[in-house]
Order: structure tokens, then C-alpha cells, then sequence
């Protein structure tokens, strides 16, 4: 390989990374609110992440079909959707599990809650998992359109040319938009500074009016219907079968640990990390060894940064 | 306005107080004295309600306090300033003061209060951007009582606001709590170790030990009681 080649392929590498590191970003931001202002750490999230997508694939065919509605931006209106649908689905969950092992009832438990959180969440993913072969098949599906297909051509007079694909390109900019939104959200509204409120100091919260309990529901809300987002806006570009939510469980809890724990900003700096570290290797390393190159990061990073790169550690921000 | 009738409560199913009767009247600045471990938090604790008594009735301006969540608490008027300040340490002054605002009551007042709080205490003006972390302890304890007033209750729980804290700071934080109680509508309970202050500036106390009313009346008769004197003024 000569070093034109050589140039091109990590110049190729460093803009899919980018692409896809953004969607990784904003499912990240999800799993990170969640421990952030419930300290739950959600085994369940990759399955989050798969049902957004089975949705967004499920509703762009029923529109097709029943409404002759098409269009190569559709998948991408439709995975917005997904996000408010899998909140619902996320508050009735807390509801009727979370808050179970969860906040004022799991401080009642042994440690905490925790052991109960992590037999919950653990059981959920395991559910959702069987629950997505029974009904939705074990052969991966797609929600390709032409935009998947199309790329932008950037070149160089010395010959280096580097592709940008447009569905990916639209994904990350409607991941960074979300992103962005929450973002402010959580830093100006009354209601993102309730949720930090019950964050930093569950019984001070109570003591101001905050409901801490409704303040639990809806970040895991919120949480569950972020990285559904990104799920849907992953859907259009790549393939999937029930069981991708193990695949990018580790992904998301990579970007997180890297990010800082709770932090907003670093959990997207960290995922997108992720995403370029992710196809870098790729490009240096053999194929097999590309999800090897996270868990060693992971590692790294526990070992250390333990507070992780790009956020403080605890803080909802 | 706030009357708790033969209040028995505790955690895991042990009870701390027993059999505690307790009243403060509208515009009372009342304490609350006793050794460590008597139960004076675990009681502001039954009265926001983070715990739940095992027995007898706490009522407030007329409303049974038992039949209403914790949370809710705050909005019906009463302000529980914690023992160990507990102002949320990742937010900025202005944001905790927000928060203490959260009430319908202090969102409604909160320009007034604004106002007055920062007239009470200039220096959480001059650092509102600076994160309530980052501030010293006795810094703190301000920010935790502004953010209390800032909720425009009714009343204000006061717990052992001059812990951990240089005598000169105290004495400001006592110097503004007869400010606030002067200047305002607010009734006071003040839980505090420092049995003089506490009975100086107090018109009425009770003292508890071991989770029982073992005294109460007002602040002369208090002074001059014999165990008072011998147990906590050193006399
Ligand atoms: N979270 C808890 N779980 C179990 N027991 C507790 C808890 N908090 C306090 N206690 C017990 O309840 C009793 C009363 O405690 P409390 O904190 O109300 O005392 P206090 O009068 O406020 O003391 P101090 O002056 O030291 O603040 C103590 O015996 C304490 O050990
Ligand atoms: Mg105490």
C-alpha cells in the first residue's frame, strides 16, 4: 500500500468515524442521563437502541404500504418519532419495574438497589432480546433508501479522494441537533435544572418540591428515548437483528466511561471517540480485531482516567 | 400553624421520638435544644417527610401533613434548611436559589425575593454565577437558608445552622435570622447545640434528649430552669 493510499484510507476512516460517532455520541448521551440523575446503570439500553430501530423500520413500511408515503427522508422523520414513543414506553417501564429497586424504594434495598438494578436491566435486555426474535425475526432487515447509496465525492489534484455518505451525513447532523437541544434542555430549562437538582442531592430536591420520583422517570424516559433516536438514525444506514443491542451496549458504555459518567458533553465527545477510534482501526487493523480495539480503550480508560476524559465525573451537565 | 400531636418515628421500624407534641404559631420563632443524637434532625426529617412517623398526627394550617407526599411539602409553605447545608454542589448559586424557588409560592415572589435575599446576604450576589461547591462553609450555610427563603414559605426549619462554623460567622448567620424573623412574616424552628444563642434570640424552646420533650416554655423561663442551667449554659 502506498502512502497515498495509505492517507486516503485514514482520511476515509476519520470521516465515517465521524459520521457514525455522532450517532454513537447521541445514544451515549442517553445510557449517561439516565446513571446520572438515577445512578442506574441500565444493562438494557442496547435493546432500547434496536427498538428504535425495528420501529422506524416497521413504521417507514406501514407508511409505504398504506399511505403510498416514500421518500428518502422519511426513515430519518420517522426515527424522530421514535423518540418520544420509546419515552412513553421507558415511563411506563419505570413505573412498573425501575422504580421498584430504584431511588427512595431502592435505598430500602441491600446495597442500595443496585444488585436488583442489575438483575432487572439485565433480565429487561434478555426480554426485549426474545421478545424481538419472536416477533420481529431473526433475519437482519434494513431501511435503506438511496440516500445509503449516495455519496459525496471530495478529491484532490494528487489523487486522495474521500466519499462522504449522505445517510450517514444526515444522521449525524440530526444526532448533533438532538444532542444539542437536550443539551440546553438540561443546562436552562426549569425542568433540566430539577433533574440535575435531583441528581446532586436526591433528599435537598425533596426538600425544594422536586419530585425526585418523577424526576427519575422522566430521565430514564428521556434516556431510553434518546438512544432510540440514535437507533432509528443508525437504521438507515445499517443492517440489524434483534441482538445488535449487545454489540452496541459495549459501544455506549465505552463512550460513556470515556466521557465521564453523568456528564452530557462528555458522553457525546466520548461516543464519538468511539466512532472514530471504531473505523481507524479498522483500516489498521484486521476486521476481527475492530471491537477488541473499544474493550482495550475501555480498559485504558478505567485503568487511567477512571473519571474519564472529557466531563467531571457525577455531574449532570 | 404547625402542631405535631404524640409523634412517634424512627428509621427501619425503630423509633427515634416518642410520643413528641410540638407546636409553633404563626410568626413564633421557636427552638429546639438537645444533645447529639436526641432525634432534632430525625424531627425536621418527620416534618418534610422524609420519614414517615409510626404514629400520631402532624397537622399544618389546618391540613393533615400526613396525607400529603413529601415532596409536595414545600409547596404548601414549609422550608427545611438540612443540618450539613446539602446545597446542590454542581449548580450555581443563582440555579440553587432557582431551585429553592421551585415552590408555585416562590416562583410567584421570586423577583421580591431575589431582592431581599440578596440584600440579607451581598455576597451571594456578588458570586450568583459561582458553583455552590466551590463555596466555603459558611458561604454555604447562606446560600442553604436563601435558598430556603427563596421557596417564600411559611415557615423556615432551621437545623444546627451554625455547625462546623467559626463563632464571627455564627454570630452573622444568627444576626441574620432575627433580620429575616423582624423583617418577614416567616416563622422560625431552629434546632441548634448552641443552647444560648438558641435561647437568646428564641421566644419559645423545647428541649429533647433521647427522643422525648423532657422541657419546654419560653425563653426567661428556660434560662432560669436549673438543668438547663447545669446541662447546657455552664452555670
Ligand atoms: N439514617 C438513619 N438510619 C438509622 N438511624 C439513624 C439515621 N439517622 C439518625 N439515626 C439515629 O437516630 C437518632 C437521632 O438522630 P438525629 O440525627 O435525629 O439526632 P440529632 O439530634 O439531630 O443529632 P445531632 O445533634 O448530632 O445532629 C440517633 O441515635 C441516630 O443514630
Ligand atoms: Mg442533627
Amino acid at each position: 500500500m502506498d502512502i497515498a493510499q495509505l492517507i486516503e484510507n485514514l482520511l476515509q476512516s476519520l470521516v465515517a468515524g465521524v459520521l457514525t460517532g455522532s450517532t454513537y455520541g447521541l445514544m451515549c448521551v442517553g445510557l449517561t442521563i439516565i446513571f446520572g440523575v438515577m445512578r442506574v446503570i441500565n444493562f438494557a439500553q442496547g435493546e432500547f437502541m434496536m427498538l428504535g430501530m425495528y420501529f422506524t423500520y416497521f413504521c417507514v413500511n406501514f407508511l409505504t404500504r398504506q399511505f403510498g408515503l416514500e421518500g428518502i427522508y422519511l426513515p430519518f422523520v420517522v426515527a424522530m418519532l421514535a423518540g418520544p414513543v420509546i419515552y412513553l414506553f421507558g415511563d411506563l417501564l419505570h413505573r412498573g419495574l425501575l422504580n421498584k429497586v430504584s431511588g427512595q424504594q431502592g435505598s430500602k434495598l441491600e446495597a442500595g438497589g443496585h444488585y436488583a438494578q442489575l438483575v432487572l436491566t439485565l433480565g429487561l435486555a434478555l426480554l426485549l432480546q426474545n421478545a424481538g426474535l419472536y416477533f420481529f425475526g431473526s433475519t437482519p432487515v434494513s431501511v435503506s433508501t438511496s440516500l445509503s447509496y449516495t455519496a459525496w465525492e471530495l478529491g484532490s489534484p494528487e489523487g486522495i479522494s474521500v466519499f462522504i455518505n449522505q445517510a450517514q451525513s444526515l444522521a449525524a447532523i440530526l444526532a448533533v441537533g438532538v444532542v444539542l437541544i437536550f443539551g440546553f434542555l438540561i443546562a436552562k430549562s426549569r425542568l433540566g435544572k430539577s433533574l440535575r437538582a435531583a441528581a446532586d442531592n436526591p433528599d435537598a430536591a425533596i426538600y425544594m418540591g422536586i419530585d425526585v420520583e418523577r424526576a427519575h422517570r422522566i430521565a430514564f424516559g428521556f434516556g431510553v428515548g434518546i438512544t432510540a433516536i440514535g437507533g432509528g438514525l443508525l437504521a438507515s444506514y445499517a443492517p440489524f437483528q434483534p441482538y445488535i443491542g449487545t454489540e452496541y451496549v459495549i459501544i455506549m458504555y465505552a463512550g460513556v466511561v470515556l466521557g465521564g459518567l453523568g456528564s452530557i458533553r462528555g458522553a457525546f465527545l466520548g461516543g464519538l471517540s468511539i466512532g472514530i477510534l471504531q473505523q481507524v482501526s479498522a483500516t489498521l487493523l484486521p476486521n476481527q480485531l475492530q471491537n477488541t480495539v473499544i474493550f482495550v480503550c475501555f480498559l485504558a480508560v478505567i485503568l487511567l482516567r477512571p473519571n474519564g476524559f472529557f466531563g467531571k465525573s457525577g455531574r449532570v451537565a | 400553624m404547625l402542631k405535631l400531636s404524640n409523634v412517634y418515628a424512627g428509621y427501619g421500624g425503630v423509633d427515634v421520638l416518642h410520643e413528641l407534641t410540638v407546636e409553633v404559631q404563626a410568626g413564633e420563632f421557636v427552638a429546639v435544644v438537645g444533645p447529639n443524637g436526641a432525634g432534632k434532625s430525625t424531627l425536621f426529617k418527620t416534618i418534610s417527610g422524609l420519614i414517615t412517623p409510626s404514629s400520631g398526627s402532624i397537622e399544618f394550617l389546618g391540613q393533615d401533613l400526613l396525607a400529603v407526599s413529601a415532596a409536595k411539602r414545600a409547596h404548601l409553605g414549609i422550608a427545611h434548611v438540612p443540618e450539613g447545608r446539602q446545597v446542590f454542589a454542581s449548580m450555581t448559586i443563582y440555579e440553587n436559589l432557582e431551585m429553592g424557588a421551585y415552590t408555585r409560592a416562590g416562583q410567584k415572589h421570586w423577583q421580591d425575593n431575589l431582592e431581599k435575599i440578596y440584600n440579607w446576604f451581598p455576597i451571594l450576589k456578588e458570586r450568583q454565577s459561582q458553583l455552590a461547591g466551590t463555596l466555603s462553609g459558611g458561604q454555604q450555610q447562606m446560600l442553604a437558608i436563601a435558598r430556603g427563603l427563596a421557596a417564600h414559605p411559611k415557615i423556615l426549619l432551621l437545623d444546627e445552622p451554625s455547625m462546623g462554623l467559626s463563632p464571627a460567622i455564627a454570630d452573622e448567620i444568627f444576626e441574620r435570622l432575627i433580620d429575616i424573623h423582624k423583617n418577614s412574616d416567616i416563622s422560625l424552628m431552629l434546632v441548634e447545640q448552641r443552647v444560648a444563642e438558641a435561647l437568646h434570640f428564641a421566644s419559645r424552646a423545647y428541649v429533647l434528649e433521647a427522643g422525648r420533650i423532657i422541657l419546654s416554655g419560653d425563653q426567661d423561663a428556660l434560662r432560669d430552669d436549673d438543668r438547663i442551667r447545669q446541662a447546657y449554659l455552664g452555670m
